[in-house]
């Protein structure tokens, strides 16, 4: 008994030294126990994905997976430390940046189709059509037979006014950035509204062998210093097209470099997600595989460096719904302060209990702190390696397990009391009480095993969940590790004790005979 | 010895009052219910310099955020919640705030849309549910030889009900006078209370299948009592001992997880109340048939009373 009750002892104490360990050093590649965005700061995003109808299972899958990739290859140029990017149920995405805390710039960066496309001016007996006169025209078709592809109408700063597409029965119809159908009298008084003649009909442009110049011909796209005159600091994007793409670009060159001089008709439109950004004039038949995307008054450095990301990166599959379905930013500072702040309530939580416990119960309390000192260690050092993310809340059922740790010792305690009352030995009261004790503690800590795995439940079915999910799992280890302290810990610290001298006075164990 | 299951109607009709004062005021005051249930923004600004709580509301609701709530967190701390903001929205609303009191830096923004905010709701009913279905089952199924085991789950389950009344019905109060809303902390909370009030009240049970298996009486009642007595100092410390936390926790980190601690706190207190008044009581009530006897009991008491 005593040997194999030696041989526990030293079992804890190895446990102990190594939680210590744990906490102290690197272990199994962590450095330190996990905090959540809540602690740390940073943007938390949740986006629903738009797909069109009829969208298959597996072409869904697949555009998910790729717009994950788009989106993780924007983020790992911005440096931000463990991003999370997940796909979740209902064709939604999930964006994690800890640290980051410039909300708007991370939607920017995430939300962003980033849809390169290069268009030309459309032609009817070789002079530019706008968008009067498709308004004005009796018999309205495309001009350009060729080309069934959309028209896009952009305004002086390069935003869309409206697109004109033809449907399956050849009809054609206006319609806004969202779809919408757009009236053509609203779009007459829009045109006039618009003295000059500016609202060109921008065409895709194409290769010869029909393919659309779009971004994802793409191979690098890097930002570089804008050295034209008359601008200074600014910045523009040098390009590189792939083999396939190099070929389209230099089609399409060479077809707009042989029109007429110096008109808009020698101009290349660069679109991004159906904005203007700008429209050089081709000025030589072939380009060899390279160019650069400049806009009018240059780019600034965040606008090229940008750029350039999204680009690289390629256009998201399919858009994401605006704006998000969540959003939740928190500040490093506010984050630091809850740190600070829960470690000062779980310290003078922990003091006030082992306080309240000695003061109580005297020895046995004492080594009740003991094993609360254990407890605490344990559970922490296991927060650390399994890993689990520790949020504020969880903070909050970490110190909440503290209060509820010592229950099982109060129940053990309260039994031992009863059993030396009634005039048992010291030895057999310890024995008696832990045995007793079990089903009571056991019994009582399921219903909160339960509540935990409901929370847990909860916590993986909402988006909100860090909060729900942090307690969850914390009350859950807490209270599991505090099951094996109180009883394992504490009784064998009780039973080193036995037949030491300390043993032998029971004022120590608070039970005064003939009190009641 | 104290007598405590002798003066169980006094018990009921407390409970009774306290629950019906809840009920009143949820009846009065509804229930604040936070973005994550009902959509919508909230931020949390710090300014540089002071600002006037009534001149930021005036400010928000002259922008056209009549319905803004806004709270003072801390020194020129301020909580603002609005319906969900756009981007654009949201960068007007701070550039117009800085152009009329200053610099300012954002430390909180949360943004639920209606979608999320129905789905939570629905999730968060689910696992209630689930909770008090779960927790039946076990009770039942761990004093399953016991004579009429469901009783003790029964018992626990109405224990647990009125904790959730008395923690909402107070929470309706406190969200009436200084505008505290049901977020997801204050349902995690609830859940916890759930589960600590069950603990309590299972240690007691436990007690009160041990004492009639030992044969202590052939009285039920006297079994009852002698079961709470023996488990009292337990049932106080373990409260004690939690509510010290519970008591670090409101006044060290507070804000965030305030309403979470209040909850807890409350909890605790009404958990512990419930499964050592309530739920043992409904048992001996339960297993004498004395439900008449309550009812023809209210207005002695109330003659007493007055």
């Amino acid at each position: 008994m005593t040997r194999k009750n030696t041989l526990v002892f030293l079992v804890i104490l190895a446990i102990f030294a190594f939680a210590i360990c744990a906490l102290i050093y690197p272990m199994f590649g962590r450095e330190q126990i996990r905090l959540g965005l809540d602690l740390v700061g940073g943007s938390h995003l949740v986006y629903q994905a738009q797909f069109p109808e009829g969208a298959t299972g597996e072409y869904k899958a697949r555009a998910m997976d790729r717009a994950l990739d788009t989106i993780r290859s924007r983020i790992d140029k911005y440096g931000v430390t463990e991003p999370i990017i997940q796909k979740q149920e209902g064709e939604r995405i999930l964006v994690q940046l800890p640290g980051f805390t410039d909300i708007e710039a991370a939607k920017n960066l995430v939300e962003q189709t980033g849809f390169l496309e290069f268009r030309e001016v459309e032609l009817n007996n070789g002079n530019p059509v706008y968008l009067s006169d498709y308004l004005e025209s009796e018999d309205p078709d495309f001009f350009d037979k060729g080309e069934d592809g959309s028209r896009i109408f952009v305004d002086n700063n390069g935003n869309p006014v409206a697109f004109l597409i033809k449907d399956e029965e050849g009809n054609l119809s206006y319609i806004d950035e969202e779809g919408n159908p757009i009236d053509i009298e609203e779009l007459k008084q829009i045109d006039e509204q618009i003295k000059e003649k500016v609202l060109l009909s921008w065409i895709p442009a194409r290769g010869d062998d029909g393919t659309q110049l779009t971004g994802s011909f793409l191979s690098e796209a890097t930002p570089r210093p804008d050295e034209r005159a008359g601008i200074t600091y600014a910045m523009k994007i040098g390009i590189v097209w792939n083999e396939e793409g190099g070929i389209i670009f230099d089609d399409i060159a060479k077809r707009l470099y042989s029109r007429p001089d110096d008109s808009v008709e020698r101009r290349l439109g660069i679109f991004l997600d159906t904005v203007l950004i700008s429209s050089p004039q081709i000025i030589e038949p072939a380009y060899h595989g390279s160019g650069e995307i400049t806009s009018p008054g240059g780019f600034t450095i965040e606008e090229a460096n940008h750029l350039a990301n999204l680009l690289e990166s390629g256009a998201l599959p399919m858009p994401l719904q605006k704006p998000p379905l969540y959003e939740e930013m928190v500040s490093a500072t506010l984050g630091a302060g809850f740190i600070d702040m829960s470690i000062k309530a779980g310290i003078i939580g922990i003091i006030l209990v082992m306080l309240f416990m000695i003061v109580y119960y005297r020895l046995p309390g004492a080594l009740a702190s003991v094993a609360l000192i254990f407890y605490g260690t344990l559970v922490l050092a296991l927060f650390k390696l399994i890993p689990v993310t520790l949020t504020l809340a969880g903070i909050g059922g970490f110190v909440l397990s503290i209060g509820m740790a010592v229950d099982a010792n109060v129940l053990i305690f309260e039994r031992m009391k009863e059993e030396l009352r009634a005039g048992r030995t010291l030895g057999a009261s310890i024995e008696a009480g832990f045995s007793r004790a079990w089903t009571a503690i056991r019994d009582s800590n399921i219903t909160t095993f339960i509540v935990c795995g409901i929370l847990y439940w909860l916590g993986s079915n909402i988006v909100a969940s860090a909060p729900v999910m942090g307690f969850a799992l914390t009350l859950f280890i807490g209270v599991a590790i505090s099951m094996f302290s109180a009883i394992v810990v504490t009784r064998t610290l009780l039973r080193l004790l036995v037949g030491t001298s300390l043993a032998q006075r029971t004022s120590l164990f608070s039970v005064y005979s003939g009190r009641r | 010895m104290f007598d405590i299951t002798g003066k169980r109607f006094w018990f009921f009709l407390i409970s009774g009052v306290v629950i019906l004062i809840g009920i009143i005021s949820l009846a009065t005051f509804g229930l604040a219910l936070g973005i994550e249930f009902s959509s919508g923004s909230m931020m949390t600004l710090s300014f540089e310099e002071n600002v006037d709580h009534d001149e930021l509301r005036q400010e928000l609701a002259n922008l056209g955020y009549t319905s803004a709530i806004v709270q003072r967190t801390g020194e020129g701390d301020f909580y603002i919640r609005t319906a969900t903001l756009s981007t654009e929205e949201k960068i007007n609303l701070e550039d117009a705030l800085i152009a009329k009191f200053g610099g300012l830096e954002e430390a909180e923004f949360y943004s639920v849309s209606p979608m999320i905010a129905t789905e939570t709701g629905w999730n968060t009913f689910w696992a209630v549910l689930g909770a008090a279905v779960g927790i039946l089952l076990y009770v039942t199924w761990a004093f399953r030889r016991m004579p009429k085991p469901f009783r003790y789950g029964t018992c626990a389950i109405i224990a647990l009900l009125h904790d959730v009344l008395v923690v909402m019905g107070i929470f309706s109060i406190l969200g009436g006078i200084l505008d505290w809303e049901i977020n997801l902390m204050f349902i995690t909370g609830v859940l916890a209370v759930i589960g600590y009030s069950v603990n309590n009240t299972v240690v007691i049970f436990d007690r009160i299948r041990e004492n009639l298996t030992k044969g202590v009486s052939s009285n039920f009642e006297v079994v009852v009592n002698n079961s709470l007595v023996e488990t009292l100092s337990r049932s106080l410390n373990t409260s004690l001992t939690t509510l010290i936390v519970v008591l670090a926790l409101l006044l060290f980190v507070g804000a965030s997880i305030q309403n979470f601690a209040v909850v807890l706190l409350i909890g605790i207190v009404a958990g512990t109340y419930s499964s050592l008044f309530i739920a043992p009581q409904l048992l001996l009530i339960w297993e004498r048939g004395e439900w008449g006897r309550f009812i023809q009991w209210i207005p002695i008491a109330k003659a007493k009373g007055g």
